[in-house]
Formats: structure tokens, C-alpha cells, sequence
């Protein structure tokens, strides 16, 4: 029977390969943008003890200096540390000279981003050089430098041009991503500046992850009346927001991607109908012969199902060669996406989900199948 | 039932047993009378003709006889069991066992091969795999076309097309085969092979067989001609001798 639902499928390649493409192409969307989802969220340098504070309005504005030994007197809050991000273009505008570049303080970074590891010997030079920076030992690799290796970095968001010295090296082992950015003195960046006594954004270490709805509370409280109010969020939410992708965005990919399931199960369904529709005659000489109304039902059904299992595996081989593609585009432009993969899970979802696709398209036109009337089904013309 | 069979025209057991049978349609508002009062006896090994102009109700008689349609009133008994108390898996089942059906149009599946049309019938028992294939072979020995085996529907003549489809009714080896207008598509030559397969199947292979026809020249091939004329039986059935019917064979 395999044989004659492989044949029936085959029989008119244009529709069948239509029908499988559109599968396919919904599978391969919603694989994508899951993993795409799951990359965002999974961002593997998020730690789920961390808080990051940032002005309210816009990540483009600056808070006071000042906020930092505030926040340090939180209950439950273990170190405070600013980051200021610097932007700026090193060498040229290319993706792969492209690196996160922040102005960091030496004596608290590491409270914070304990789970970075730097060797005592590289972690006292830097701290005592102002024109100093330690990078990550991934970007160390790709752009070729070695210790002492001076680069400038022109500035684009801030009128300064930093003139720094690789003073030391980074390294987290579970979480290469992270080691694709440098960190420089951020008092360099003030003393350039005029000391205007700004801060981007201040990183919590947190007693453990139990914490933060009470500190996201408590830092948004102690700043709302201020002229620079603030907002606290969880790493992981800060890099949603650092993306620019407001809003809720697993309900918007999801509305997307149900949207697109809803409207191919339609299409598929239709499909088959005509299918089935074609073949009125060959089922109702096939219940001639014996055939049980059971087994029209399978034939029409197991066909459906291939279609949509054959979409998804289409639909899953696009997505993984192309986020294959695609991650080693953007590693060096965002490395949050260091971590974007079909994982097993997505594709296995894709799977079921394409083989489901196929199982209900196919339930009306098998059952209308297998209830064909013999002899008016003889007398059909096909 | 008894009584039924000691009835038969030709002497033997009956095998298809129709009593006072009626088919109507509704089409419309209307109610067609297809079949009215149908008597019919076949003996097993008969090779029976039914002819009558078209409308006249003999595919309806022959879709009866089949299982595949069902009377508004009367009875269909094979060979003695009333196949209208059949449930419709039992009945699917009961036509797999004992019906072999011969359309006018074929009715080969296109994607299938010769071989595998054939074949498809097996796959409903439990035959294996080199148990089918020595059954088909058989079968598509017997009908001409051994050498035709992995020839499409579309790569073969119709008169081979039907030679496939007669090897597909018999390849199960049915206790009554049925025929409706199994030439009425076929140039003359491809008919009188046909008639000269049906013949031979009945004669040498003892085979039941009921035709549907509207031809004089194919029903003369089989030993008892029966006219249905408004959905009636208009001559008395007569049993003829096997050897006066369809001299040529």
C-alpha cells in the first residue's frame, strides 16, 4: 500500500511539489523565527542573578554616575558595576571589525561578571593602565592581536577617539559569545569628556535569581520622582530591548506563525481534496475489489501525511542551512546571535507539527473518500 | 434456499439466486423504477449473458449481484448466503472472496504497473510476497500478457488493458466472475480475444460467469442469454447447451 500512496503522491509532481513548498516554507518560518526566539531569549551570557538598570526613556540616554552607590545599598544586591557603551568604528565599517566596545570599572566589573575569568597578572595591568582594555580571548584570535597590541577606536555616539593598549585576556568557557568584546577604562572615557559623570547602563549582581522581581522594584521606586528615572530588567529582557524588538515578542512570532500554520493547513486540505476528488473512481473500484472503507481512509490520509512531514523536512533543511548562513554573518555584527541554532527541539517540533499539518488535512477528504458510493463512483468520468 | 437451488435452469447447484428483486432511484421528485420483480438463477459454471437495450436495468442487476449496490426490495443470495444481511466490511470482504469484476472501461489504477494492478487484489490477504507474485504471473500467463508485466495502463492497447483487468478478476480466484460490457470499448479484434478469454475461463477453468452486454455477437458466446427489458426479465431463461454456445471459442 506504500507503494500505491508514494505512486498516487508522485502522480502530479507540480501540485504535490506546490503543496509540499508551501509546507515547507511556513516550517522553515516558524523554525527560523523560533530559534531566532530561542537565540534571543537563551542569549548564553545571560545570567538569571543579574539586573541591568538603564535610563528609562531610551538605552540612548545617559544617568547619573551618582545612581551606582544607590544601587549598591538595595538588599540583595551583591555588586553594582556601570557599562557604557561606546559604539565607535574600528578599522572600518565591515561586520567582522564590529565588536561590542564598553567603558567598564576594573574594581567592580568582575563582582559582577563573575562567571568571566582573566588571570590576576592580566587583570592588575589593565586595572592599572587608564588606556588600557582586556578583550575577549575569541576576538583576541580572529582579529590577530597580541599583548600590547595598541588599536584606536574612532568615536561615533561620543566626539572622542580612544587610543587603547590590549593589556590583558577573558575567557568564558561556556559562553564563547561572550568573549567577542573589549572593555576599556570608562573613567578614560569620562576624563575625555569632560567628566560629564554619566553612566549607560549599571549591571546588579544579585544574591540569586529569587531577587530580582523585588530589586527591579525597588531601583525603579528609588528613581521614578528623579529627572533621570529608570528601568530594570533581567539580562535576558535587556537584550530583547537592546534589539530594538519591543513588545511581546514570542506572542508576535507565535500570532505570526499560527497565522501561517492555519492558512497552510487550508491550502494543504484543499489539496487534498482535489486529490482525493480526482480519484473517485480508483476508490470505488478499489472497494469493487474488496478494499474496506478503512483502508481508503489510510491511503488518503497516509498520503497527507507525507505531504506535510515532506514539508517539514524541507522546511526544516532551509531553516538549518540558512540560520547556518545567517549566524555566521551575525556573530560578529550581534553576538547574542552566537548561540542562534535549529536545535533538535525546534526541528523535531517542525516535524510534528508538519506530519499534524498533513494528518488534518487529510481527515475530511479520507473520510469523504471512504465514503464514495460505489456504483455512482463507477459511473464517474475521470 | 433449498428450494432455490433445486431450481436451477441448467441442473446444476445455483450459485446467484435473485428473488423478486426492485431497484428504484430517486432523482429529483421522481422515482425511477430501475428494476422491477427480477427473478435470476445462475448455476455454478454458467456462463450467462445479459442483454437488453440501455436502461434496461442489467448493470443495475449486475451491481446487485456484485454487492456493490443494494436492492429496495427482495433478495440477492451466492451461493446460498443472502448478501443483503451483510454489514459493509462483511460485504467489502465477502466480494475480496468471491467476486472477479470485469469493467467496460477497465478501470486499471494509471500508477500502477500491469504486475502490480494485478497484484492488488492479494494485498488484502496473506499471501506473501513470492506467493503473489506466482499468482499474478499465473494469472497474466492465462490472459496473454506475461510479457507485459511492468507495462503501464498507458503503454498498453485497450484489448491488453482488459486482459490485465480480467487477470485482476481472477487472480484471487473468485467464485463468480462478472463482466459489464467487457468488449463495449474494443475494436472487433480485441473483442472476440476478450469473448475467447471469457470462454476459455468458463470452460477450462469451470467458471462462473455473468456478461452485461448489448451485443448479439457476444452474448451468442455464452450458454444462456437473458433479456431484461424496463427493468424486467422478458424471456424465460433457457439453459443451453455449453457446447452450442459461442462455436468458435
Amino acid at each position: 500500500m506504500g507503494k500505491l500512496v508514494w505512486r498516487n503522491l508522485t502522480r502530479n509532481r507540480l501540485r504535490t511539489a506546490l503543496t509540499v513548498a508551501s509546507v515547507g516554507l511556513a516550517l522553515f518560518l516558524l523554525t527560523f523565527l523560533g530559534s531566532l526566539l530561542d537565540a534571543i531569549e537563551g542569549t548564553e551570557t545571560s545570567s538569571e542573578s543579574r539586573v541591568v538598570v538603564r535610563h528609562a526613556v531610551s538605552l540612548t540616554f545617559d544617568m547619573p554616575e551618582a545612581y551606582g552607590n544607590r544601587l549598591t545599598r538595595l538588599d540583595q544586591v551583591q555588586a553594582v558595576t556601570p557599562l557604557t557603551w561606546f559604539g565607535g568604528t574600528y578599522k572600518d565599517q565591515r561586520p567582522a571589525n564590529f565588536f561590542p566596545r564598553f567603558g567598564a570599572d576594573p574594581s567592580t566589573l568582575f563582582e559582577v561578571f563573575d562567571d568571566y575569568e582573566i588571570s590576576t597578572a592580566d587583570f592588575q595591568a589593565w586595572r592599572d593602565d587608564r588606556g588600557g582594555f582586556i578583550a575577549g580571548q575569541e576576538l583576541i584570535d580572529k582579529q590577530g592581536w597580541e599583548m600590547g597590541e595598541r588599536i584606536t577606536v574612532l568615536g561615533d555616539i561620543y566626539p572622542l577617539d580612544l587610543e587603547l593598549t590590549l593589556r590583558g585576556v577573558f575567557t568564558r568557557a561556556d559562553a564563547p559569545s561572550a568573549e567577542r568584546q573589549i572593555f576599556f577604562h570608562r573613567r578614560y572615557l569620562e576624563e575625555g569628556l569632560g567628566n560629564p559623570g554619566t553612566v549607560g547602563t549599571y549591571w546588579l549582581k544579585l544574591d540569586s535569581a529569587d531577587a530580582v522581581p523585588s530589586v527591579v522594584r525597588a531601583a525603579e521606586t528609588m528613581f521614578e520622582s528623579s529627572d533621570a528615572p529608570v528601568r530594570a530588567e533581567t539580562e535576558e529582557a535587556f537584550a530583547l530591548s537592546f534589539l530594538e524588538l519591543l513588545g511581546n515578542v514570542r506572542l508576535l512570532l507565535g500570532s505570526i506563525g499560527l497565522a501561517v500554520v492555519v492558512s497552510i493547513l487550508f491550502i494543504t486540505a484543499n489539496t487534498m481534496a482535489m486529490a482525493a476528488r480526482d480519484r473517485v473512481r480508483e476508490v470505488a473500484v478499489m472497494r469493487t475489489l474488496g478494499f474496506q472503507r478503512g483502508h481508503v481512509t489510510w491511503l488518503v490520509l497516509l498520503e497527507a501525511i507525507l505531504v506535510g512531514g515532506l514539508g517539514a523536512m524541507v522546511g526544516a533543511g532551509l531553516a538549518v542551512l540558512s540560520i547556518g548562513a545567517l549566524r555566521s554573518g551575525l556573530e560578529d555584527a550581534l553576538p547574542l546571535f552566537g548561540t542562534l541554532e535549529a536545535s533538535p527541539t525546534i526541528l523535531g517540533g517542525a516535524l510534528v507539527l508538519g506530519l499534524a499539518i498533513g494528518l488534518l488535512s487529510g481527515i475530511v477528504p479520507a473520510w469523504n473518500a471512504s465514503r464514495v458510493d460505489i456504483v455512482g463512483g463507477l459511473r464517474r468520468v475521470t | 434456499m433449498e428450494e432455490a437451488k433445486s431450481a436451477s435452469t441448467a441442473g446444476g447447484e445455483t450459485l446467484v439466486e435473485v428473488e423478486n428483486v426492485e431497484k428504484s432511484y430517486a432523482r429529483d421528485r421522481l422515482r425511477v423504477e430501475v428494476l422491477q420483480g427480477v427473478d435470476l438463477r445462475v448455476d455454478t459454471g454458467e456462463f450467462v449473458a445479459l442483454m437488453g437495450p440501455s436502461g434496461s436495468g442489467k448493470s443495475t442487476l449486475l451491481n446487485l449481484i456484485a454487492g456493490i449496490d443494494s436492492p429496495t426490495s427482495g433478495r440477492v443470495h451466492i451461493g446460498g448466503r443472502d448478501i443483503g444481511q451483510l454489514g459493509e466490511s462483511d460485504l467489502a470482504r465477502w466480494r475480496h472472496r468471491h467476486i472477479g469484476f470485469i469493467f467496460q472501461f477497465y478501470n486499471l489504477l494509471p500508477v500502477l504497473t500491469a504486475f502490480e494492478n494485478v497484484e492488488l487484489p492479494l494485498k488484502l490477504t496473506r499471501a506473501d510476497r513470492s506467493l503473489r507474485r506466482r499468482k499474478v504471473q499465473t494469472a497474466l500467463e492465462v490472459v496473454g500478457l506475461a510479457d507485459r508485466i511492468d507495462h503501464y495502463p498507458r503503454q498498453l492497447s485497450g484489448g491488453q488493458e482488459q486482459r490485465v483487468a480480467i487477470a485482476r478478476a481472477i487472480v484471487t480466484d473468485p467464485t463468480l466472475l462478472l463482466a459489464d460490457e467487457p468488449t463495449g470499448d474494443l475494436d472487433a479484434d480485441s473483442a472476440n480475444a476478450i469473448l475467447d478469454l471469457l470462454q476459455e475461463l468458463n470452460r477450462s477453468f469451470g467458471k462462473t460467469i455473468v456478461m452485461v452486454t448489448h451485443d448479439p455477437l457476444a452474448a451468442a458466446r455464452a450458454q444462456r442469454t437473458v433479456r431484461l427489458h424496463k427493468g424486467q426479465i422478458v424471456n424465460a431463461p433457457q439453459a443451453v447447451p455449453a457446447e452450442a454456445a459461442g462455436g468458435e471459442g
